[in-house]
């Protein structure tokens, strides 16, 4: 079967600055010329010319970084998931992270309008000396009465492999009709956001950091943080608005920034 | 009478030190009575026990069925894998380790001999199964024994945290009964893609666990 989508892409690194070595795209996934919002980490936005997924679509999408590369990744605008009839929507993302690579990637949200279904696996294969940052927030998606939660279901796994060994796997599964509104489940918020940073620079030092920068989170957020089996950090956050998510994803981006590669935050204008 | 002694409270697994997240829950007072845990103790049925403990507890049977151990320890490192919350990660990791050394103790397996395989973590649910399928005990029986003790457990946790009596305790454990046997019916019908779908509230409530400063039990 043929891909509504494939992109694939190489970063590396050549005298201290960071380049797109290799790029290919096909049917309706495109990419962008890097811009360089910082002068040797440059920015690519992911694009999908349809303006939505459709029935049936599936997408494929390839980003390797080679030693010692720092990239960071956008999409150009969210990731909206249309009424299926036969088959759901799926979308596969692979990242390669060599030798002290560093890739930041955070899409827009996924809106799932009435009656999607959408499948998403992101899998990571990443080197202990590499950083891999990944921010990802679900909406209750659109319909035309209004309502939310009117899509079949969206299922989204992240696998990392480390070193070779699975080692971080999660998996969301949201079945609006099977009551997901409730207590150890959306708890009454619509929006859920997650945010991983595995990287060797997550030290204890940082985690206690990070503990007195999140008292100044949002208080509208109902959140938990933890760390995985490998040096890192896991951000989980309920809210009832995408941007209360995407304030919180912003502080712990730049903080990490700052705190681990000593280095301005960037802004990911699109708008 | 095996699996008497498997599934009785004296077995000293350590599952009474862990309430995996709902100290969170009966301390911001969410779980404050007899109503609200038995609501949030049938979401954990349908959510966590199913499509993660009760899943891994019917695969690793079916694995060992097929002679597949290889597919046992696949499944071993994805469990390990998917608990992100550190506490809660670690509290199955204890009780699997447990459950893992007084077994091998009490019983001759072959498959104790692949103590290196674990690498440094066992889910309680793969133990289960394996002691069950060694004393051919059958599988949907070892699913229901399974999900029975994990929701004991919580309850008389509940009972000594909420706190609730005991009689409303043993009340609860019939009135969850059609539960575990409906979970037992859709665990049967699940595939290993569907493995570990995660309950989001519950997770938050499994990290913010950490942070509580008043703690009775260890996740």
């Amino acid at each position: 079967m043929s891909w509504s989508g494939l992109l694939r892409c190489t970063a590396m690194e050549e005298n201290g600055r960071t380049v797109i070595s290799d790029c290919y795209y096909e049917g309706a996934l495109k990419l962008t010329r890097p811009i360089y919002l910082h002068p040797s980490q440059p920015t690519i936005y992911l694009i999908h010319v349809g303006g939505g997924y459709v029935d049936g679509d599936r997408y494929k999408t390839e980003i390797m970084l080679q030693e010692r590369a720092h990239l960071i990744a956008t999409t150009q605008s969210a990731t909206k998931i249309y009424k299926i009839v036969k088959m759901p929507v799926q979308q596969y993302t692979s990242f390669y992270l060599d030798d002290q690579s560093v890739l930041e990637f955070f899409p827009d949200p996924v809106i799932a309008y009435e009656k999607a279904q959408f499948y998403q696996e992101t899998t990571v294969y990443m080197k202990e000396s590499s950083t891999f940052i990944y921010g990802d927030i679900i909406t209750p998606g659109w319909s035309e009465s209004g309502e939310l939660f009117r899509y079949d279901w969206i299922r989204s796994k992240l696998k990392i492999y480390y070193e070779g060994n699975l080692m971080l796997f999660d998996h969301l599964y949201l079945e609006p009709s099977k009551g997901i509104t409730g207590i150890l489940q959306m708890e009454g918020y619509t929006h859920f956001g997650s945010l991983f940073v595995i990287s060797p620079f997550i030290t204890k030092h940082i985690l206690q950091k990070f503990e007195w920068m999140a008292t100044r989170f949002p208080a509208s957020a109902h959140l938990g943080w933890s760390t995985p089996m490998m040096p890192g950090l896991i951000v989980r956050v309920l809210a009832h608005e995408t941007h209360v998510i995407e304030t919180i994803f912003q502080m712990i981006h730049q903080f990490i920034r700052e705190e681990c590669f000593q280095e301005e935050p960037i802004f990911l204008r699109k708008y | 009478m095996p699996l008497l002694q498997l599934c009785d409270s004296n077995f000293p697994s350590g599952a009474f030190s862990h309430s995996f997240g709902f100290e969170t829950y009966i301390s911001n007072e969410k779980i404050n009575n007899y109503e609200t845990f038995r609501d949030a103790l049938c979401v954990y049925i349908q959510t966590q026990l199913t499509y993660t403990d009760g899943l891994a507890c019917r695969l690793t049977y079916d694995f060992l069925e097929e002679k597949s151990k290889e597919d046992v320890w696949r499944l071993n490192e994805m469990l390990a894998a998917l608990c992100l919350a550190r506490e809660t990660r670690e509290g199955t990791r204890m009780i699997g380790e447990r459950m893992w050394k007084i077994c091998r103790e009490i019983y001759r397996f072959d498959i104790w001999n692949d103590d290196k395989k674990k690498r440094g973590y066992m889910h309680p649910a793969l133990v289960f199964a394996i002691f069950c399928y060694h004393l051919e005990i059958p599988k949907d029986t070892t699913v229901l024994s399974y999900l029975y003790t994990s929701v004991q457990a919580l309850v008389q946790n509940a009972v000594r945290g909420i706190p609730l009596g005991q009689t409303d305790g043993q009340r609860l454990l019939v009135s969850v009964q059609p539960h575990l046997i409906k979970a037992v019916q859709k665990i049967h019908t699940l595939t290993e893609e569907e493995l570990g779908a995660v309950a989001p509230g519950l997770e938050i409530a499994q990290m913010q666990h950490e942070q509580l400063s008043v703690r009775l039990f260890m996740s």
